[in-house]
């Protein structure tokens, strides 16, 4: 098998191959971002301080339950088709390894605290500096600017802030934690607009820039037309439960087997009647409606609908969405083999390109993997360079 | 900044939408393309999607007005007038349509005309589940998406069913994922002249928001299960509480058991030196290392016995004094926002986030949560009002506009 070295540069497709990508990003609402570049084919490098490796690799869920630096399957899904470098970012030296890095490439992605980037010489000024058409992505939590920009926090804490958190649950009852840190998974979507309009603005015009942006403000974008509702009418919408208006029937209903669940929604009278006939009922009275379900196998119920016509949808597990038939048909999931984690289906994209289609090239890097084929093959560097970085304490 | 060009001046976008297709051209107007909207006469029906709002026009969708501000309408049946719509086609760059528009069979002959007239143009749809095989036409609906995409299993209180997120969260990520991929879509056509078709599964969107659970089904044999207000955080074995009671509404807080970190132990340090200053000096506050390494074997009494101490303090004090003092001392705190939360928060107001709206024929003024990013060349568009339903046919339908962008 070719090296990663030779697969994303001289044997790379998809849309973005050729781009050149020094990434910072760490956790996941940066990484996913990169993540979308380098499986379409851009040539990612990711930088990591040795010192201070990216935090989710100190994640789990860990190969065999055992927590290790490469064992991380949290960090291995947002890192796919990366190459991953390991550098002392902590020594100011570091910047005869990052300069030549930053002349190479076309985006600098970050998404650290801010003030990190600077405290490094890295913000968008001395990027500019040495690579005046440099398309730098910054990506925090609160934003750079602001008095809460330095507030420590995760994902957790950016959906309570977004909203997405108080619109989970039941009215009666305290907000339900929505799972997933919904920040994180939002923001991507966002930031990888904007950095590719970027991109193409710099393909037109010749000119780089600074994208910008709060992971938290992306994802309010959620609640537009509800701020927009509480400033007409004053009302504040809320989390609402099993109901949702307009439907003739919405709900989550119980089925066969533990914690077996199907969502069902008849948005037509037409729908209510296939409904009603498949469920053997009159009506759709709610309490009749899960008594009928209470007793059939979701996913053939499921399937009943869907001939029907009706939507329906399983209240899919962890374990069911990777035996989804669906998502099966669909490739969602890539199977990619790692040196210490073994073969681990990786998350693919959402989306589908009919001409260039994306790939996710190989599993995710080990701490430092890549850091001596990128010295030597990308930045230049030589065998007596590399000596003098690990003698300084810059390279392991 | 203003007369600044945006990044995505010159892309002409057309929009054949519900919700997820608005979505897509909210996002690319907002960096700057023009986005023409194709409606049937009297305007797409979702103009009036629920919830309606009153306007000086009479009642109005809120979220068709949040979603389609700075965008032109034009009054055309592509299936009708299937000339017209190759016109517009081979002016534009990117078209954007969603399934609750558009059934499959249109969607296909509209793209067969639109890719026709213009070799190099983006076809985008948002689809439930994407294109290929029977289950492209399975029905569907956000909130069956949200149960497929395996997130709504994991929503709610254990005492009731499972809950969806209380807004159509994969209809407007299927939307903004359209705009990126789309925008990817057009780097090639700008680099080559193909233009290709381009499919969002919105099952596939809700998959991605869960993070870690397909690796931790994986690799522990974990499906996670639901919680409420107290939950096992991560991949914990004990309940620790995470939304807490306070004067005036809830926080997101998760002081003891979080899984270590320098952050959560800090945070936690300066949370008992506040409680300490109100008199508050129980001795299971400092009876374990809450967040050290030996969290894992703490009694779950004694984990219910410090959370009701500190049930205690958060509840005598206002949200935002609690996040006040948070921000000060990195206290990991964070106020669950309801909508006049997210409206008022001071973070937003300061980095100018909602920027005002003034629609005169509707007798609108408000203010949008318009600066999602911040592009220093190419700042985003400032908003403009709503178009009425086919405002822009004459201009964008005269022979002479449809060369260029205007």
């Amino acid at each position: 098998m070719k090296d990663a070295l030779t697969q994303v540069t001289t044997e790379a497709s998809g849309i973005f191959a050729g781009l050149k990508v020094a990434d910072f990003t760490w956790a996941a609402a940066g990484p996913i971002v990169t993540k979308q570049l380098a499986d379409n084919g851009a040539t990612v490098i990711k930088v990591e301080s040795f010192k201070h490796p990216d935090s989710i690799r100190l994640g789990g869920p860990f190969i065999d339950d055992k927590p290790g630096i490469n064992r991380s399957g949290f960090f291995a899904d947002f890192h796919s088709s990366k190459l991953g470098i390991s550098v002392d970012m902590s020594n100011p030296a570091a910047i005869e390894i990052i300069r030549p890095l930053i002349e190479w490439a076309d985006v600098v992605a970050e998404s650290f605290r801010p003030g990190v980037m600077r405290k490094w010489g890295l913000d968008y000024a001395s990027l500019k500096a040495i690579n005046p058409r440099i398309v730098m992505l910054s990506s925090s939590l609160y934003g750079s600017e602001g008095p809460w920009a330095r507030h420590p926090g995760y994902g957790a804490q950016g959906q309570a802030l977004a909203g997405i958190h108080g619109m989970t649950g039941w009215p009666d009852r305290p907000p339900a934690m929505p799972k997933g840190a919904y920040s994180d998974s939002v923001s991507p979507r966002y930031a990888l607009s904007a950095l590719v309009a970027a991109l193409i603005h710099r393909e037109k015009t010749g000119e780089g820039q600074h994208v910008e942006l709060s992971q938290i403000e992306a994802t309010a974008q959620l609640l537009a037309p509800e701020l927009l509702v509480y400033q007409v009418t004053g009302e504040e919408m809320t989390r609402a439960g099993d109901a949702k208006p307009g439907s003739v029937l919405h709900g989550v209903f119980p089925c066969q087997g533990e914690e077996r669940w199907i969502a069902l929604e008849a948005v037509t009278e037409a729908q209510a009647r296939a409904l009603q006939a498949i469920l053997g009922l009159d009506g759709l009275d709610r309490s009749a409606v899960a008594e009928a379900t209470a007793t059939r196998d979701a996913f053939a119920l499921m399937a009943e609908c869907r001939a029907a016509g009706v939507p329906a949808g399983v209240a899919n597990k962890a374990s069911d969405l990777l035996e989804d038939d669906v998502l099966n048909a669909h490739h969602h999931f890539w199977p990619l083999d790692h040196a210490e984690m073994g073969r681990l289906n990786y998350n693919g994209p959402a989306y589908r390109f009919e001409k260039t289609p994306s790939a996710l090239r190989f599993a995710s890097p080990r701490l430092g993997e890549h850091t001596e084929a990128v010295m030597t093959r990308v930045l230049g560097f030589g065998q007596d360079d590399i000596a003098r970085f690990k003698a300084e304490g810059l390279l392991q | 900044m203003s007369g600044t060009a945006q990044a995505l001046a010159g892309m002409r976008v057309l929009e054949i939408s519900a919700l997820a297709g608005s979505v897509a051209g909210r996002v690319l107007a907002d960096l700057g393309a023009e986005v023409i909207k194709l409606e049937p006469e009297g305007g797409e029906p979702f103009r009036r999607a629920l919830p309606l709002i009153p306007t000086a026009r009479g009642e109005e969708s809120a979220a068709w007005l949040a979603y389609n501000h700075g965008k032109r309408s034009v009054t055309l049946d592509p299936v009708a007038d299937e000339a017209g719509f190759a016109a517009l086609c081979a002016s534009a760059d990117i078209v954007v349509t969603d399934w609750e528009r558009l059934d499959l069979d249109t969607m296909d002959r509209l793209a067969g005309i639109a890719r026709r007239a213009n070799p190099a143009l983006v076809w985008c749809e948002v689809l439930p589940f994407g294109r290929g095989g029977p289950y492209e036409r399975y029905a569907a609906t956000d909130t069956v998406l949200q149960a497929l995409g395996g997130h709504l299993y994991l929503n709610g209180d254990v005492d009731r069913p499972p809950v969806r997120i209380s807004l159509p969260v994969g209809l407007i990520q299927g939307g903004v994922e359209a705009a990126s991929a789309a925008l990817m879509a057009h780097w090639h056509a700008l680099k080559t002249g193909e233009g290709q078709r381009v499919d969002v599964s919105v099952q596939a969107c809700i998959v991605w928001t869960l993070l870690n659970s397909t690796m931790a089904w994986q690799i522990l044999g974990l499906n996670e299960m639901r919680g409420g207000a107290i939950r096992k955080e991560r991949a914990n074995r004990f309940f620790t509480r995470l939304v807490w009671e306070t004067q005036d509404g809830f926080v997101f807080f998760g002081p003891v058991g979080g899984g270590g970190g320098s952050a959560r132990i800090k945070s936690y340090e300066a949370l008992i030196a506040w409680m300490a200053e109100d008199g508050i000096t129980d001795p299971i506050l400092t009876r374990h290392d809450w967040n050290g390494d030996g969290q894992f074997f703490i009694p779950q009494e004694d984990y219910d016995a410090v959370t009701a101490v500190i049930m205690g303090f958060i509840a005598s004090k206002t949200t935002d004094e609690l996040m006040a003092r948070s921000v000060r001392e990195r206290i990991l705190l964070a106020p669950i926002s309801s909508v006049a939360g997210v409206f008022d928060n001071p973070q937003f107001r300061a980095r100018g986030y909602f920027r005002p709206l003034a629609d005169p024929d509707r007798g609108l003024q408000v203010e949008l949560p318009a600066r999602w990013a911040n592009l220093s060349a190419t700042p985003l568009a400032a908003p403009r009002p709503a178009p009425l339903p086919g405002a822009d046919t004459a201009v964008l339908l005269s022979p002479l506009n449809q060369g260029s962008p205007a």
